[in-house]
């Protein structure tokens, strides 16, 4: 009997020694977080992917494993990131004849947008005193999370700390957006796209497509617009102060 | 087998972005230049692989489930940065609003009302 018990004791380690346990635990605290959204009456301010990235959190603390363990199984995951941002190709290709005809406005406010993005809250953090490590990591807060690990890497950034700046912003930038639209009373599916994937990196665009195909395509090339622009100001930026 | 197909072709575009990537030392990721690629490569054929179209559906909708590991590992380092909450709070929330609203007035400062039909209704509001 106690031999059986030790055994039993032993089998998260066991399970988290290969990727499946983290992959179905990242998988059914998604789900999960999707449907205690829905139970909650979908609160703009606590999105799914939060529920479920606390639901993790417990059951990490409450098994004997550590959070490496889990780190490196969902590794496995976060590799269908790659295959992930190529298939945004679909719904960017379906809006081209609109992307062409708007390539000039858009290319005169999409870097304004994405430089403002970052600064407003870099100049924030620095005036309350952040040390440059937290900047870092919060510069590249509305990039998509491919480009945005590679970029707080450059700058000496932590990964954790930007990853959740990721998520803060995400969820704000969707309120945001919902909220400020309605009193500028801005309807165009085009301009709320743009401004959730400029804002928001992948979580906006998510959000985006749930309003319409037409703003999560404008989504997907406002987050890859600003991803691209991003990645190569920014370090050049940062090395002019730092 | 026609998810799997798709699946195969993002996979050669992702290897195409990355050697492109590694050729010309790009400072971006190989899924952004991959994905560009995939859309020029569309607009040369004149339309979309059917299979890559049904791939990209789920994969899209997965986007935001594959931020959610990284996420976790900030509870566990949050006593690091015990002292800096608030600063850091305050630039996330104060400063996402803020570039909303910059973004958000810029763009319909300077991008012209669209002529399609459902849309200008719409627009009509703020004109």
């Amino acid at each position: 009997m106690n031999d059986w018990l030790e055994r039993l004791s032993q089998l998260p380690q066991q399970w988290f020694d290969s990727p499946i346990a983290a992959i179905a635990l990242t998988l059914g605290a998604y789900f999960f977080g999707i449907r205690l959204f829905k139970l909650m009456h979908r609160p703009t301010w606590c999105p799914p992917m939060l529920i479920a990235a606390i639901l993790i959190a417990v059951t990490i603390a409450l098994l004997p494993i550590g959070i490496d363990d889990y780190n490196r199984g969902a590794g496995w995951l976060m590799l269908l990131l790659g295959p992930a941002t190529v298939a945004l190709a679909v719904p960017l290709y379906q809006q081209l004849p609109q992307i062409r005809a708007l390539w000039k406005p858009i290319l005169l406010t999409l870097p304004l947008s994405a430089t403002l993005a970052a600064c407003y809250a870099v100049i924030i953090a620095a005036t309350m005193g952040a040390p440059k490590e937290v900047l870092a990591s919060l510069a590249p807060k509305s990039v998509t999370s491919p480009i945005a690990l590679g970029l707080a890497e450059e700058l000496g950034g932590s990964r954790a700390l930007l990853m959740g700046a990721l998520l803060t912003t995400g969820v704000t930038a969707i309120f945001g957006v919902e909220w400020l639209s309605r009193v500028l009373r801005i309807r165009d599916p085009r301009l709320i796209g743009l401004a959730l994937g400029i804002n928001g990196h992948a979580l906006g665009t998510v959000r985006a497509f749930e309003i319409s195909s037409a703003a999560g395509a404008f989504a997907s090339l406002g987050m890859s617009l600003t991803g691209a622009f991003t990645a190569v100001v920014l370090p050049l930026v940062w090395h002019l102060f730092y | 087998m026609s998810v799997l197909r798709g699946f195969l072709w993002l996979l050669i575009f992702l290897l195409l972005g990355q050697a492109v990537v590694g050729l010309f030392r790009l400072p971006m990721p190989s899924g952004v230049i991959g994905m560009l690629l995939l859309t020029l490569f569309f607009g040369y054929r004149g339309g979309m692989n059917p299979d890559v179209v049904h791939i990209s559906q789920p994969l899209i909708a997965m986007l935001a489930l594959l931020i959610m590991p990284g996420v976790v590992e900030i509870f566990f380092v949050a006593g690091q940065f015990a002292d800096q909450w608030a600063a850091i709070l305050t630039a996330l929330i104060a400063g996402t609003l803020l570039s909303v609203l910059s973004s958000l007035l810029l763009m319909r400062r300077y991008l012209p009302a669209s002529d399609a039909p459902g849309m200008a209704a719409g627009n009509a509001g703020h004109e």
